[in-house]
Formats: C-alpha cells, sequence, structure tokens
C-alpha cells in the first residue's frame, strides 16, 4: 500500500506508521497469529470514515476497525493478512443524545462504558450490560458483538438493547439502519422529536442484524443508538449457594419466566473470587473456599411507584419457588455479599481487568444453549480440561440466561500465566479441543472467533453461502477485515 | 396463464393429483387473479420440490397461508400452505414454540395456555398464522413486529434450504442468529408487503408466561357470549383522559411501572364494536359511550402472577390514573362487559368486527416504532378524517385513531383507518385520497414513511434501502421467480 495514498485521502495527522504503533495492533492475548499491520489510522469524524472506505476500495487495502482500547481477547481486531490498516475509532468520544422519557441513548464508538453510565444515570436511566466489561471496553463495541446482558428480562430480542446504528458498508456507501434510516437527517428527525429507537427496518431487512456478530466485516460503525432501562429507586439484590447447579437453572428459570428480577446470572466459585479477590494468594484461594460450586445472584427492583410494595410482593412469590425447589436466598455467600455483586455488576471492572487478576492471562470459549444440556457440557469440559493437564477447579464458569430465557451462554475462562509457556501452550489446546467436543454436545458458537471459526462456520454450508452472498453485496472487493468470520 | 400438461404433470410428482389444481371454476375462489394452478404441499421437501421445479420453468410463486390479504400477478403459482398446520414444539423449558406456516394464533395460544404459556397473537387476529410477524393487542409484554423469531427454516426462491442460526449447526431452535451475522437481517421485516422472497417452512417463536386459567369460562349462546367469572387475579378497565397527551403520560408510566399485562389504545368506536353485536348496536353504543368518555383513552388488562402482584398493580394503577386525571369507563366496570372484553382482547377475536362489520372494507395506516410521534402524526389524519366523516362517507368513529406500547412502553404502534362502502365509488375515492395525503405528510414532516408509497422518492429519504434490497432479492432470486415476496399472512 502506497502510505502517501492514504495521506492524500484523509489528513495525515490522523496516520501514523510508527512501528511501536504497529506492533501495537499486531496481536492480542488470543492465540491468533501476529501479523503487522501497515499502518494506523485514527478518523474523528464520520467523513473520515467514508473517506478511508473509499481509499481501500481504491486501492484493495484491507482495513481492520477497532473500538475498544487494549487489552483484545477474541482476535478479531488482529489483521488476518499483510498491508492492513487499523482504522481505530476508539477517539471518537461523542455521546449524542440521552434521552429520559424515550428511554435511548446514543454515542460514538469510541465511548466506554465507564463514560457512558454516569451520563445516562444523570437523568434516570441505565445500560443492560455486559457482565463487568474491562474498563477499555467500548460500549458499540459490545453491542455489536451481540455480548450477552445481566437483565434478561429486557432482553427481548438477540440484537438488544442496539436500537440503531449509522455504518459505511464495505462499498463507502453510508447507511442508518431502522428508525434512523429516515425519512431526513439526524437533525431533522430530532427536530420533530423523531429519536433513533427502533431497531427494524426500514423495509424488509434489518440490517442491524447483519452488522451484529460479523466483526467489521461488513463495515465502520459511526454511531449506535441503545435502549436504556429506568434506574431503579430500591434494589434488592440476593443470592443463593449450591453444588447442584440443575436447582438453580430451574430457580433462574422461574425468576426469568415470571419477569421478577433484573439482573440474574451464575457463576462458579473460582469467577466470583476472581471478581472480589483483589490480590492472589493468598485472598483469591481463601475467599474461593468460603464459596459455593455456584452462586445464582439476582436482584429485585422497585421504581417510581410504590417501590417497596413491589420488591416486597416479588420476593413473596420468589421465596415460594425457592422453597418448591429446596432453596434458601440469602444476602451473602461465604464472604461475598450480594449487595457487593450488586454493586460490582452495575460498572464495569475495576483495573486491573478480573479476568486477568487470577494469573495474568484468560482464554474464553462460550456458546448458546439449551438449559438442559448444560449439566452434559460442564461435565464434559471439566474432562477435557483434567484430560489437557488443565485443573478444573481452576476454570471460572459463567452461566447466563438471555432472551429472556431462551437460551443460555455458557463461557468458560481459562485463566493461565502467559509467561508460562506450557500453560499457555495447554489452554490453547484445551481452547481448540473444547469447541470440537462442545459442539458435538449441542453447544452453538453463534459468535466464532479466532482459530476454530473454521470449525464452528463449517457445520452450516448453506447459512455460509447466503452469508457470502451478502457479503459480496455490502463489502464486493472484501476491503472490511479480511479472514475474519467466513470471509 | 394455464400450465402445459408436462410442466402440470411436473407439479402433479411432486404433490400428487389430489393437492394441485387448475380448475378455473375452483382457482378464483382464492382470489381474483388468473393463477397457473394452486399446489398444496404437505412439508418442507415439497415447497423446496416446487421452488426448484419454478426455477426450472422460470415460473412466478406466491406461498400463502391463512390468506388475509395479498395482490398477485397472472400467471403465478399459489402455494397454499394449509396442508402444513403442524405444532412441531411447545419448548416449555427454554420458552419457545416450533410452528408450521398454517398454525394459526388461537390454535397455538389454546394448547400453550394448557401449559400456563401464551404468545404474541398478531391483531390481524387469532385466525392468522401463528409465525406472521407484526403487532398485536399484547404487544406490552409479548414484543411485537420481527422480535419473536427465534431459528427460521427457509426454502430461499433458488430452492435450498437455510436454517437460521443454532438450526443450522446444532439442529435445535433456540436462536436465530449466528454464527457471525444474522441471517435473521434478511428473514424478518416488518409487515408485508415488505416481506422475504422464498418460503418459511418453519418457525420458532419465543412464549411467554400465561397467569390465567387454561381456558376461558365462556357462556352464552353466539353472538352474546360472556364469563361465568373474572378470573382471578385479572382485571380489564377502559380509562379516558382529558388529553392526548395525558392518555400518553399515563401511558409511559404504565410501560416504567411494568404493571400491564395488555394496553390496547382502543378509541371509544373500537370498544362499542367490540361489546356490541351489530351495526345499529354498534352506532347507538358509540354515541353513548361518546359521551361518557372525556377524551382519548385506553383499554388495559391487568395480571397478576399471585394476589399480592396483583393487588400491588391495581395500586400503581389507580395512582398513574389519578395523576393523568384519567376516568375509567362505567360500561366496561360491568363483569359481563368486562369479561367478554378481557377474553376477546387476549384470544384476539376483535379485529373483524372493528374493520369490516360497519362498511364492508377499511383502508388503514398502521405505523410501528415510536409511540409518541406517531401519535403526533396520527392527531392530524384523524382530524382530516372529519370531513369524509360529515359528508357520510366513512363511517363515524370521531376520528379517532388507536395504537399501544411495545415492550412495556420501549416501541409502540400507532394505526388509524377509515371504515367504509367498498362499493360507493366517491368513498373508496375519498380514503384513498385521505390515505395518500396523510403518507405523504408523515414523509414530508419527518415523522416516519410508508414504504408501499413511490419507491424511488422514499428508498431516497431513507438511505436508499430499496437499492440494497433489490441487490439481495436478485442475488437470492437469480431467476425472479419469487419477485412478489413470500408473503404469509
Amino acid at each position: 500500500m502506497e502510505q502517501g495514498a492514504l495521506a492524500a485521502a484523509i489528513s495525515p495527522d490522523l496516520i501514523t506508521v510508527h512501528p511501536a504503533e504497529r506492533d501495537r495492533y499486531s496481536q492480542d492475548m488470543s492465540f491468533v497469529n501476529p501479523v503487522r499491520p501497515a499502518s494506523v489510522v485514527r478518523p474523528k469524524t464520520a467523513a473520515d470514515i467514508q473517506r478511508i472506505v473509499k481509499f481501500a476500495n481504491q486501492t484493495g487495502t484491507p482495513l481492520v476497525p477497532v473500538s475498544s482500547g487494549p487489552p483484545h481477547f477474541r482476535g478479531d481486531t488482529v489483521p488476518s493478512v499483510g498491508g492492513a490498516v487499523i482504522v481505530d475509532v476508539s477517539g471518537m468520544k461523542k455521546i449524542l443524545l440521552v434521552d429520559r422519557k424515550r428511554r435511548v441513548a446514543m454515542c460514538e464508538p469510541g465511548v466506554t462504558f465507564a463514560e457512558l453510565i454516569p451520563e445516562v444515570e444523570k437523568v434516570g436511566l441505565r445500560l443492560n450490560m455486559p457482565l463487568l466489561p474491562r474498563s477499555s471496553k467500548s460500549v458499540v463495541g459490545s453491542l455489536l458483538e451481540r455480548e450477552p446482558v445481566i437483565m434478561p428480562k429486557y432482553q427481548w430480542d438477540i440484537s438488544d438493547p442496539l436500537a440503531c446504528a449509522e455504518i459505511f458498508f464495505g462499498t463507502g456507501d453510508e447507511f442508518r439502519t431502522g428508525q434512523a434510516a429516515g425519512p431526513g437527517s439526524i437533525a431533522e428527525q430530532w427536530a420533530v422529536g423523531a429519536v433513533q429507537k427502533a431497531p427494524y427496518g426500514p423495509g424488509t431487512a434489518s440490517l442491524h442484524r447483519l452488522i451484529q456478530g460479523a466483526q467489521g466485516t461488513m463495515g465502520i460503525v459511526t454511531w449506535v443508538s441503545m435502549r436504556c432501562e429506568i434506574l431503579p429507586s430500591l434494589e434488592e439484590p440476593f443470592v443463593i449457594g449450591s453444588s447442584q447447579l440443575d436447582a438453580l437453572l430451574q430457580m433462574a428459570y422461574w425468576l426469568i419466566r415470571l419477569r421478577s428480577v433484573n439482573e440474574c446470572f451464575i457463576l462458579n466459585n473460582t469467577n466470583l473470587a476472581a471478581i472480589f479477590a483483589k490480590e492472589r494468594p493468598p485472598r483469591f484461594q481463601s475467599l474461593k473456599a468460603s464459596l459455593p460450586t455456584w452462586t445464582l445472584f439476582y436482584a429485585v427492583a422497585g421504581y417510581e411507584y410504590l417501590p417497596e410494595e413491589r420488591v416486597s410482593s416479588h420476593m413473596k412469590d420468589i421465596t415460594e419457588i425457592a422453597q418448591r425447589l429446596g432453596l434458601e436466598a440469602e444476602k451473602a455467600v461465604g464472604e461475598v455479599s450480594a449487595h457487593e455483586i450488586l454493586k460490582a455488576v452495575q460498572r464495569p471492572s475495576s483495573n486491573p481487568y478480573w479476568k486477568l487478576r487470577p494469573s495474568g492471562a484468560c482464554q474464553d470459549t462460550f456458546y448458546l444453549t439449551l438449559r438442559e444440556k448444560l449439566a452434559v457440557q460442564i461435565d464434559a469440559m471439566n474432562v477435557l480440561a483434567e484430560k489437557a493437564g488443565y485443573p478444573a477447579s481452576q476454570m471460572g464458569v459463567y452461566i447466563q440466561p438471555v432472551v429472556q430465557g431462551t437460551s443460555y451462554h455458557c463461557e468458560y475462562n481459562l485463566f493461565y500465566d502467559p509467561q508460562n509457556r506450557r500453560e499457555l501452550n495447554r489452554v490453547k489446546e484445551l481452547s481448540t479441543l473444547a469447541v470440537r467436543e462442545l459442539m458435538a454436545k449441542g453447544a452453538f458458537f453463534s459468535r466464532p472467533y479466532g482459530e476454530s471459526k473454521g470449525m464452528i462456520l463449517n457445520r452450516d454450508a448453506a447459512t455460509l453461502s447466503t452469508l457470502s452472498k451478502l457479503k459480496k453485496i455490502f463489502d464486493p472487493n472484501n476491503v472490511m477485515n479480511p479472514g475474519k468470520v467466513c470471509f | 396463464m394455464a400450465l402445459s400438461k408436462d410442466i402440470y404433470s411436473a407439479f402433479e410428482d411432486v404433490v400428487g393429483p389430489e393437492y394441485i389444481c387448475n380448475d378455473p371454476v375452483i382457482m378464483p375462489s382464492y382470489h381474483g387473479t388468473e393463477f397457473a394452478a394452486i399446489v398444496l404441499p404437505k412439508d418442507t421437501a415439497e415447497v423446496q420440490a416446487i421452488v426448484k421445479l419454478c426455477n426450472k420453468y422460470k415460473l412466478p410463486f406466491r406461498p400463502v397461508c391463512t390468506g388475509w390479504t395479498g395482490k398477485f400477478s397472472k400467471g403465478t403459482l399459489y402455494l397454499d400452505l394449509r396442508r402444513m398446520n403442524r405444532i412441531i414444539e411447545i419448548n416449555e423449558t427454554n420458552m419457545y414454540a416450533v410452528v408450521e406456516p398454517y398454525v394459526i394464533s388461537a390454535q397455538l395460544q389454546a394448547e400453550l395456555m394448557k401449559r400456563g404459556l401464551h404468545l404474541n397473537v398478531k391483531g390481524a387476529g387469532s385466525n392468522c398464522s401463528a409465525m406472521l410477524r407484526g403487532h398485536g393487542h399484547l404487544d406490552q409484554t409479548t414484543s411485537g413486529d420481527d422480535r419473536n423469531h427465534l431459528a427460521i427454516e427457509w426454502v430461499t426462491p433458488a430452492g435450498d434450504i437455510v436454517r437460521s442460526g443454532s438450526l443450522g449447526s446444532s439442529d435445535e431452535w433456540f436462536c436465530g442468529d449466528g454464527p457471525g451475522p444474522s441471517l435473521r437481517s434478511i428473514l424478518t421485516s416488518a409487515v408485508p408487503p415488505g416481506v422475504t422472497p422464498g418460503v418459511f417452512t418453519k418457525a420458532a417463536l419465543k412464549i411467554y408466561h400465561w397467569p390465567g386459567p387454561s381456558r376461558f369460562p365462556v357462556e352464552g349462546i353466539s353472538p352474546k357470549y360472556y364469563l361465568s367469572e373474572i378470573p382471578p387475579n385479572f382485571m380489564a378497565r377502559y380509562f379516558s383522559f382529558p388529553s392526548v397527551e395525558k392518555m400518553w403520560e399515563a401511558e409511559i408510566k404504565i410501560g416504567e411501572s411494568e404493571i400491564a399485562f395488555e394496553l390496547m389504545g382502543f378509541n371509544v368506536a373500537m370498544v362499542a364494536a367490540n361489546i356490541t353485536t351489530s351495526n345499529e348496536e354498534e352506532e347507538q353504543t358509540f354515541q353513548r359511550l361518546s359521551k361518557e368518555v372525556q377524551g382519548p383513552g385506553f383499554f388495559i388488562i391487568l395480571a397478576g402472577n399471585s394476589a399480592a402482584d396483583f393487588a400491588y398493580k391495581k395500586r400503581v394503577l389507580e395512582q398513574i390514573i389519578g395523576e393523568a386525571g384519567g376516568r375509567s369507563l362505567a360500561s366496561v366496570e360491568d363483569p359481563r362487559t368486562e369479561g367478554i372484553l378481557l377474553c376477546q382482547c387476549i384470544r384476539i377475536s376483535a379485529s373483524i368486527r372493528e374493520t369490516f362489520r360497519p362498511g364492508g372494507a377499511f383502508s388503514s395506516i398502521p405505523v410501528m416504532g415510536q409511540r409518541d410521534l406517531t401519535i403526533q402524526w396520527a392527531i392530524g389524519a384523524g382530524q382530516a378524517k372529519e370531513p369524509l366523516i360529515e359528508k357520510g362517507l366513512i363511517v363515524d368513529d370521531g376520528g379517532a385513531f388507536f395504537g399501544w406500547g411495545v415492550e412495556q412502553g420501549h416501541l409502540g404502534k400507532t394505526e388509524i383507518f377509515c371504515k367504509y362502502d367498498p362499493q360507493n365509488p366517491e368513498a373508496k375515492k375519498a380514503v384513498e385520497d385521505w390515505h395518500n395525503a396523510q403518507s405523504a405528510r408523515a414523509f414530508q414532516e419527518r415523522y416516519f414513511a410508508l414504504l408501499a408509497g413511490p419507491n424511488e422518492e422514499i428508498g431516497r429519504g431513507l438511505s436508499n434501502y430499496h437499492l440494497w434490497w433489490n441487490k439481495i432479492q436478485q442475488a437470492l432470486d437469480p431467476n425472479g421467480v419469487s419477485a412478489g415476496a413470500g408473503a404469509l399472512v
């Protein structure tokens, strides 16, 4: 690629070719092969982005969009091919709209959870967040990755809480999804009282679903809007600890089915200790030893009207369910209180990122599944881990009911010391083996990253073929993050 | 436009002689179009074989299930999906049901209610396909539009079978998205006419908790039905408000408080339609109710998961209604009226009375999305109905519109229609003019765009969506056999 040609397309101030800068983007904490990009551009505006995409089409230059700050974990921001330009939009940090009445916020891709949360809270709103994202995580990045959120009751559709988005497709054409499409510019829409809330359309297609899960292979997003929820006026968090996962899953099922709770998820003792132990060892080990194998966490909330009465009526109903299942809700498990969990999960992770605290690095394996398959899959993962020489007891497990309980996100967090080559290789091997073994047991890897993506995608030739047709329409020259997903 | 003997015979080989017809006497009973033939496939394999033949012979096809609406080009092969009427699975553990296209909502809802579950039933009525995308009275707690679909089995216009999401990868129906970008981006949409080409042969739908009885205690003789009792922890009321603003304020508070099982923004004309059994009775009732209400209003159903939950919801409702200056319509408090409205508006048997009975036809502008915005527009559209009412060209409904909150007020739906006599050319023309003028105003004033209008202008105003969609259609349907799109109404 001609560096001068890129500089002619956009302001040279936005481009860097310094080797150290390029090295920063050449690898991440996943196991994908390092590839050094040719340069890094940091656009400031949508117009910059459009110029970059047009330039890429003219010159056949691969573009790799990046919205979050480091560390990265999934390999999707590491170029798969040489000569790529990193398009780092993390500097685009405008919060464009927060509307209390319509329960919606809108921001550029560089805005992190830590930056957006206080702004929406000012007007009495909250975000439906993923579990403890790292402090550098972009809100837009999280939404585009279809990350699971911790309040399944408010996740009506897997695309939630994403509402609308503006994107420059791989062709360089601007497109706004859903209600934002028009008529009129965004300013004209605001003038008439319209906000960018309804996600579907325009027309038959709902293209926000195409850019989600695409890992930047369809285009570059310049802003998104998202639905927000009301900030409760009263919250009562609870935990139920048990060695019996199935009982906790049944409990979670009823809590979500009856819409009694907001936050609702299950963690094993390794993950709960990793979140709350600030030092390791001995604090991590002693905290973990105090915890039950599994902990179900949930929070009951009251809003503007009669909050105490709402919480009390829900608690009464929940107590009956718990009794039927032989469980007891409590205010703490071991040395961790329900209140601490609630406060923690309503913010991004403190630094260092909780997944890095136990050993310095972490490899995640995650998928969607049915409730009744979880136990078998977790058993299989434990056996695989032990076989690979990774103590199953050190593995973190996070179970998140999603889309109002229609499926379950199951995530294994393999903590390891990145300086220990043997340990690193063990985790690398285990994570590849796990994908194959878990797929055979019904796991659906809806978000395929890294080296296992081929194994995942090859199972569904018909979907692959249809996706390829769509890719040719929206990115005919394959300039957008080539080598990722199935493109 | 009849098929040649050889081609007819090829389709006959697929479905058998009993399930294909080109009889010029029978075919017009479907629609007033000269079809190539009617075929009735029994399953996905037969649908695929038919679509492959359509590609071979370059024959356009249209799949139709419950058939409420539809426009067809001459020479189209009509796929009548009525034999594909099986409920494949009700998965209570993971809250979804899998159905074929001709499973109607009434059928699925009846099965679900036995299990303490229910679904989003589209406003078109419980006699329509359960897998139809769209909106309905229950949207407040059961979502709507394209948001209840999980995995979908789809025969593409080229005759390939695509099984979206988890179905394609792990043979389970729980997720319609991925791996990677979601094919639901092109498999779902707003209501027809904008629909995906090809044929949806099965779909998984989200289902929801039902706190009521396994069946309603209906008594009486048609058309005078009533409930022998109001189910425990249920209540139905109609509230009117001093202004639209106050009504919306209450609607939003109810959504945020998460207390309504159903919130249906009926106007009083629709209440009158639902509680009467003839046009004469309806007109009298409308006049009477119009005097009882203070302004616009909505119908609401509360349903508690327990007595405590129900009591809490009632108290919150009283407070919200009080603050907004709302007033309960006494007629609906009568348990006989309350009961039958409760039943009709959950089983969704109301639409026909509201739309067809008074005039024989209706012309509607339904808008999905941001409720307050569409209300703003609908006020003007309602005022524009008044001259037509004065001239007696449309049925007098006070110029009202209706609508409701979706997903506890996050989204919304607003609709306005004119009921008229289709045999009266002056009325028909006036309604068409009203429809065109109000659609154009919505676009020009930046409220929203109706996609049935002139595509170029609207397309340009909506991120050129039409150009992208044309490219998608061409890629999926290289022989142009599904150009009329695969409406599953």
